[in-house]
C-alpha cells in the first residue's frame, strides 16, 4: 500500500475516533456544567471538523515525504503539534448568537476537542504506517 | 346654600379629572430586548431591565419612567468580551452593577413621543432626551426606542481606539398592564 493511502486510511480512522472523542467529552462537559452549546456544536460539525483535520494533517504527511523524506516524520509530528495548538485561537475569538447564556464556557469545552485529533492519529500511527525516517538512528548517535 | 352645593360638586368633578388622569402603569414583560452597538465587533445586548412603567398615550404629563439595566447581564457573545466589558476598565461592573434613567417629562411628538430624563451609568448622571413609540394592544403594548450615547460624556474607557464614541441602544420592550 502507498505512503498516500495509508497517510489517509489513518486519517479517516483518526477522524472518526477523534470525532467519538469529541462527543463523549461534549455530552460530559453539557451534563455536568448545564452549558449548552448545541445550536454552534453540533455532533455532524464535530466529525466533520475531526475528519477534514485529519485529511489535511495527511496531505501534509505525505507532502513532507516526498520533500524531505529524510526529515518527514520528525518535521510534520512538530508542525502538527505546533498547528493543533494555534488553533485554539478560534474557540477564544468566536463569536456566538446572542440568545446563548454563557459564551465563556465555550473554549472549555472546545479547545480540548482541538487536540483529539493529533491525539488520535499519533496512537493509531504505528498501526498504519510504520516507522518511515532515520531520525531515530540520528539522535540515538 | 347652594354656593357650597356648587363648590362640593366642583371640587368632586375635579377630584373625578385628576383620578382619570393618573397614568397607566405596566409591567414589564421577559421578552424585553435591549442591544447596543458601538461599531465594528462592539455590540450585544443587556439580558435583565427592571423599573416601573407609569403612561398613557392620552395624558403624558403624567407619564414616569423609572428602569435599571443591570451591567452584569451583559452578552457579547464572546466570554473573553464579556469579562472586559464588564471590567473597571469599562462598565465597572462591580462598582456601578446598574444603568439608570428616570424620567422628568414626557411630551408628544409627531406619532410618537420624547422623554427627558436622568442617564446616570459609571457614576456619572446625566440628562438625555430620546424619542420613543408606544403600540397599544388590549391590556398589553410594546414601548420602542433608539437612543444614542457618546461613552466619552459617561467615562467608558478610553477615548479613542477600535470602539465608537458613540453607542447605539436599541430597546424593545413588551408590557403588560398591571
Amino acid at each position: 500500500m502507498s505512503i498516500l493511502k495509508k497517510a489517509f486510511s489513518l486519517a479517516i480512522v483518526s477522524g472518526i475516533l477523534s470525532g467519538c472523542a469529541s462527543l463523549i467529552y461534549e455530552k460530559i462537559y453539557t451534563s455536568s456544567l448545564g452549558a449548552d452549546f448545541g445550536k454552534v456544536v453540533t455532533p455532524v460539525g464535530i466529525f466533520v471538523a475531526s475528519i477534514v483535520g485529519c485529511l489535511l494533517a495527511a496531505v501534509g504527511f505525505w507532502l513532507l515525504q516526498r520533500m524531505v523524506p529524510k526529515y518527514a516524520e520528525i518535521i510534520f509530528n512538530l508542525l502538527f503539534s505546533i498547528l493543533t495548538f494555534a488553533t485554539i485561537i478560534g474557540p477564544f475569538a468566536m463569536k456566538m448568537p446572542l440568545d446563548m447564556n454563557s459564551p465563556e464556557l465555550l473554549p472549555g469545552m472546545v479547545t480540548p476537542m482541538h487536540f483529539f485529533p493529533a491525539l488520535a492519529w499519533f496512537t493509531l500511527r504505528p498501526i498504519f504506517i510504520g516507522h518511515t525516517g532515520p531520525y531515530q538512528k540520528i539522535f540515538a548517535h | 346654600m347652594i354656593r357650597s352645593y356648587i363648590l362640593g360638586a366642583a371640587l368632586l368633578i375635579v377630584l373625578a379629572v385628576s383620578a382619570n388622569a393618573q397614568a397607566t402603569t405596566w409591567q414589564i414583560g421577559d421578552k424585553h430586548t435591549i442591544r447596543f452597538d458601538a461599531g465594528g465587533e462592539a455590540g450585544g445586548i443587556f439580558k435583565t431591565l427592571k423599573g416601573s412603567i407609569a403612561f398613557d398615550g392620552q395624558s403624558v404629563q403624567t407619564a414616569a419612567f423609572d428602569l435599571s439595566i443591570e451591567v452584569a447581564s451583559v452578552n457579547t457573545g464572546n466570554g473573553l468580551m464579556n469579562t472586559h466589558l464588564k471590567s473597571a476598565e469599562w462598565l465597572d461592573a462591580g462598582k456601578y452593577p446598574v444603568v439608570r434613567f428616570t424620567s422628568k417629562k414626557v411630551t408628544a411628538s409627531g406619532s410618537g413621543f420624547v422623554v427627558t430624563g436622568d442617564l446616570e451609568m459609571h457614576g456619572v448622571k446625566k440628562e438625555v432626551s430620546f424619542p420613543f413609540s408606544f403600540q397599544a394592544k388590549g391590556n398589553s403594548g410594546t414601548f420602542s426606542a433608539r437612543i444614542t450615547v457618546y461613552r466619552n460624556d459617561f467615562h467608558i474607557g478610553k477615548p479613542g481606539g477600535e470602539v465608537n464614541d458613540v453607542i447605539k441602544i436599541d430597546l424593545t420592550v413588551p408590557v403588560t398592564k398591571k
